[in-house]
């Protein structure tokens, strides 16, 4: 049993605070991609995981052992750098055999566990090249080979996509997907890249300047985030977010322009109330370009300002009291800059955050 | 665990540390010490004889030490800036050869294998009046009748004494240039050409700025062992004739192990030591100027 | 067609420059160590003939003489061969040991003051042999190691450390932080992540500071002429002096000595020149 519990972290470099007393419990098997900007503290936290920092504050536990004070190599773990850090001076089975030979397994044991490592992620053909004779995606598939070989109990990757081009990492993140699949160990993974934490996360761990700002699985960080960083940080093109103050039952989004407030929302603001109006672009259509015309739903008529097709669908820009919204068209046709649609707003789609911290009050 | 441990960075610099203080700056303490004394190697007893900054005060009102003072500086600043010169003009040359440049720049090396006293001795050899290489040509080219004297006229010798220490050094300076010089990235070189810039304009804008951090380098790396000179002027002409070529080293060398005059040679030693530490220091500096110019901290 | 004409004739005529001033530059370099290695091989009376004998003879008198121990002068070259070669290896290898350990605190620790220390330690290494063999004299005199190996090698020990400290952090600074990350999670402790990652890494940067070093006491003077005192611990650059009498210098014996002493350095400094470089701007560059 490999879960990793994290319980109130914390980490300092000298008097900043870097992570600020993280709780967080990751199941056995689980795949967990902690996410956020840069500097938000995720690769710190992986870090401490690994043992590679000191751990100012709290406890971490892999199993049942607390491994604050225990070296690396005690911990049972693996880890994918994002610079993959081969070793350079060994060909690519010494790289993969290299902890088996540290832990003094016989040599037998060490071929037949590289070689299983190596079918697996069709590595057999380069077992005796060096790291520098190697594609971006081969040093990426032999840091993998690397960590699995051990079959240890939890995975660690540092953004282990971030150096490859843009192709070869739709295509990693597939392989990955199926290697969680095929080693059912438990896996903790950093990256700046949502849709990297969508796509192959069970669970997301959202981070914002050291503190977890919501987690959950990729469909409830999309659908009801906590506050408006969480919403403009999933999804793209990120939400559209609006400034507004409740008159009545209506949101005034500018002079000439109010909302009726989803009947289910009415309850939870109060008129004169600030908020942040938030919604997708995929809730906002033109007329007959969208998914339903169900629900309800509020009309505005908008000057698109440019248009940028991408075949099945084409997103629109166009200006709300001077902020720049987008829209999603369906089945589309050629629009024109200039050009004014009749856009159709899904409301029951729609989030209100409070205007001073954020925060949901509407999901 | 009541007492901290040491950091691990400080336990890895400890033996440094220590060997440095127990061969350097031990004997530099003593040496200090002893310069406000009139030591006399013979003489074991004066140590103890404490006569305050009189050491210092005699060498400072001493014409003697204030000539091969300046000598020095003048020695050094010609050496430096021709050696300097000459790297930048050789580099340049070697990086526009096309075939063979791998072979000259092993034969650029040659110098720097050299001892500083084989230097000195070479060059007391070739420059022999009697025997001497250059000598001989000139004779027998017909350029002279009578033996030039290199190594007793005192210009002559001076200027023997400078090719010497120049012909030891300018390797140091082309061979750091010209890595200086592989390592330029081609793009603003390429768009300098397109912009119109004239080969001399884009040497002096981007080629220049880019190798001003090999030059100090290669400044830092002298300035370290300026001193080197030391052994071959002991060679070629002991600081004579009639103390001609007399570096403040030299003269040192001559209080102290001749005339056993420790704690006057010592006083001396200190100014040397400090000239040094300050062409160090200026170095060091403007490397890490050039360095934080070019955005290559980190 | 005129212009492209006179572009072409100056074209030619800067190539036929540029060959020129290389040659001189190259022939100034080349020849005074050409010199000394064919004046080894000629007679003494050749040497000092006057006027010059141009077409030179071959003998290997100078050699023989310099072998069989007492010949021109009795010069013992096989003891300060010896001598040098001792402390020159010894004192290397214990200011590597020494040096690596502080290139690596530089390299891969943050501490408060390391600029400071770093110069610091730089300065020790700017105080001129000269001014330091006065006190040293003085001071290894009393602990009575004056003409012994131990002496000499601990000098040079310190001489070295600085430079070493200076090229192993250029070194194991290319090496990124990673790999002995890696290497810690594939099991290893710091000390084996050392030793079997980065060591191995950064081995053709360390064995060029290591010539560099070597180098630095072979051909070291000032120290040597003043701590060495007899045959038991001369090494070759005093030993040179044996050859100048009070008015004569025996020139040829002192030329094959010379050879004797650039043969070692050459072959080591063919060995790794390229990887010397690429030290020194590298520890100095990224410092």
């Amino acid at each position: 049993m490999a879960n990793v519990t994290l319980d109130t972290v914390d980490k300092f470099y000298g008097k900043h605070q870097a992570v600020h007393g993280i709780s967080l419990d990751i199941a056995d098997q689980e795949f967990v991609v902690l996410v956020g900007p840069s500097g938000c503290g995720k690769s710190t936290t992986l870090r401490m995981i690994a043992g590679l920092e000191d751990i100012s504050g709290g406890t971490i536990s892999i199993g049942d052992r607390v491994v604050n004070d225990l070296p690396p190599r005690e911990r049972n773990i693996s880890m994918v750098f994002q610079n993959y850090a081969l070793y350079p001076h060994m060909t690519v089975g010494e790289n993969l055999g290299f902890s088996l030979k540290i832990a003094k397994m016989p040599d037998a044991e060490i071929a037949s566990a590289v070689n299983e490592a190596a079918q697996i992620l069709g590595l057999d053909e380069l077992i005796d090249r060096k790291p520098a004779e190697l594609s971006g995606g081969q040093r990426q598939r032999v840091a993998m080979g690397r960590a699995i070989v051990r079959h240890p109990e939890v995975f660690l990757f540092d953004e282990p996509l971030s150096n490859l081009d843009a192709k070869l990492r739709t295509q990693m993140r597939v392989e990955i997907k199926k290697l969680h699949k095929k080693v059912a160990s438990t896996i903790i993974y950093v990256t700046h890249d949502q849709v990297e934490a969508m796509t192959l996360a069970d669970r997301i761990v959202l981070m914002r300047d050291g503190h977890i700002v919501q987690v959950g699985t990729p469909l409830e960080l999309f659908n009801k985030p906590v506050d408006v960083f969480v919403a403009t940080f999933i999804g793209s093109p990120p939400m559209n977010i609006l400034d507004g103050v409740v008159r009545g039952d209506q949101i005034q989004l500018t002079d000439d322009l109010a909302i009726k407030i989803p009947s289910d929302a009415r309850g939870l603001v109060q008129d004169g109330q600030a908020i942040k109006f938030g919604f997708r672009a995929d809730n906002l259509t033109p007329k007959g370009h969208g998914v339903s015309d169900e629900g309800e739903i509020a009309t505005i008529d908008l000057e698109v300002s440019l248009a940028e097709p991408l075949g099945t669908e084409t997103l629109l820009f166009a200006e709300i009291g001077g902020v720049e919204v987008q829209a999603k068209m369906l089945n589309p046709r050629s629009v024109k800059p200039g050009e004014t649609l009749s856009f159709q707003l899904m409301l029951d789609k729609c989030h209100i955050f409070d205007a001073d911290t954020g925060a949901a009050i509407r999901g | 665990m009541t007492r901290r441990r040491l950091p691990e960075w400080f336990l890895l610099l400890l033996p440094a540390i220590i060997v440095i203080a127990a061969v350097v700056l031990i004997p530099l303490i003593f040496s200090f010490y002893s310069s406000f004394t009139p030591y006399k190697l013979t003489r074991p007893s004066t140590l103890w004889k404490w006569v305050g900054t009189y050491n210092y005060e005699k060498i400072l009102s001493d014409v003697k030490f204030w000539a091969a003072f300046g000598r020095t500086i003048l020695f050094l600043t010609i050496a430096l800036n021709l050696e300097l010169m000459l790297g930048l003009g050789i580099a340049l040359l070697v990086n526009k050869v096309t075939w063979g440049q791998r072979g000259i720049r092993t034969m650029l090396m040659f110098p720097m294998m050299f001892s500083p006293i084989l230097v000195g001795f070479q060059f007391k050899f070739i420059f022999n009046d009697n025997i001497g290489l250059v000598n001989n040509i000139i004779q027998s080219v017909g350029f002279a009748d009578v033996a030039l004297p290199w190594l007793v006229d005192g210009k002559l010798a001076m200027f023997s004494i400078l090719f010497a220490e120049i012909w030891m050094s300018t390797s140091v300076f082309a061979i750091l240039i010209l890595a200086g010089l592989f390592a330029i990235p081609r793009d603003p070189l390429e768009a300098a050409k397109v912009d119109g810039c004239t080969p001399w304009q884009s040497f002096r804008h981007i080629t220049l700025p880019f190798l001003m951090p090999f030059i100090f380098i290669a400044m830092t790396i002298r300035s370290l062992d300026v001193a080197r000179a030391y052994d071959i002027v002991q060679i070629m002409t002991g600081g004579g004739p009639a103390r001609r070529t007399e570096l403040l080293w030299t003269l040192m060398s001559r209080t102290g192990y001749v005339d056993a005059r420790m704690g006057l040679a010592n006083a001396m030693g200190y100014v040397s030591i400090l000239l040094s530490i300050l062409f160090t220091i200026y170095f060091f500096h403007k490397l890490s100027a050039a360095r934080a110019e070019l955005g290559m901290t980190g | 067609m005129d212009l492209t004409l006179s572009h072409r004739n100056r074209k030619r005529g800067l190539k036929a420059l540029h060959f020129t001033a290389l040659f001189l530059v190259m022939s100034v370099i080349c020849i005074p160590g050409l010199w000394i290695v064919l004046n080894s091989f000629r007679p003494t009376i050749e040497i000092m003939a006057k006027p010059p004998i141009w077409s030179p003879s071959f003998t290997l008198d100078h050699y023989r003489a310099m072998f069989g121990g007492a010949g021109e002068g009795g010069v013992p070259v096989f003891k300060y061969f010896r001598n040098s070669m001792i402390i020159s290896i010894t004192s290397t290898a214990i200011a590597m040991l020494i040096g690596m350990s502080g290139g690596y605190a530089f390299a891969r620790y943050r501490f408060k003051g390391k600029n400071g220390y770093f110069v610091g330690l730089m300065l020790f290494r700017a105080v001129p042999g000269v001014a330091l063999s006065l006190p040293l004299f003085i001071v290894f005199a009393r602990v009575g190691i004056i003409d012994t190996h131990f002496g000499l090698i601990l000098a040079y020990v310190a001489m070295n450390v600085p430079f070493t400290v200076w090229l192993t952090d250029g070194f194991f600074r290319q090496i990124p932080k990673e790999l002995h990350e890696a290497a810690e999670i594939d099991g290893c402790t710091r000390w084996q992540a050392f030793w079997r990652v980065e060591f191995p890494v950064a081995r053709s940067g360390v064995a060029s500071a290591a010539i560099f070093a070597f180098l630095t006491s072979w051909n070291e003077f000032a120290l040597a002429s003043q701590l060495t005192r007899s045959v038991n611990s001369k090494t070759m650059p005093v030993g040179l002096l044996d050859f100048t009498a009070e008015f004569t210098i025996n020139w040829g014996g002192m030329c094959a000595l010379a050879v004797l002493m650039i043969i070692p350095a050459l072959v080591l400094t063919f060995l790794v020149q390229k990887h010397l470089i690429a030290g020194l701007t590298f520890g100095g560059v990224k410092g």
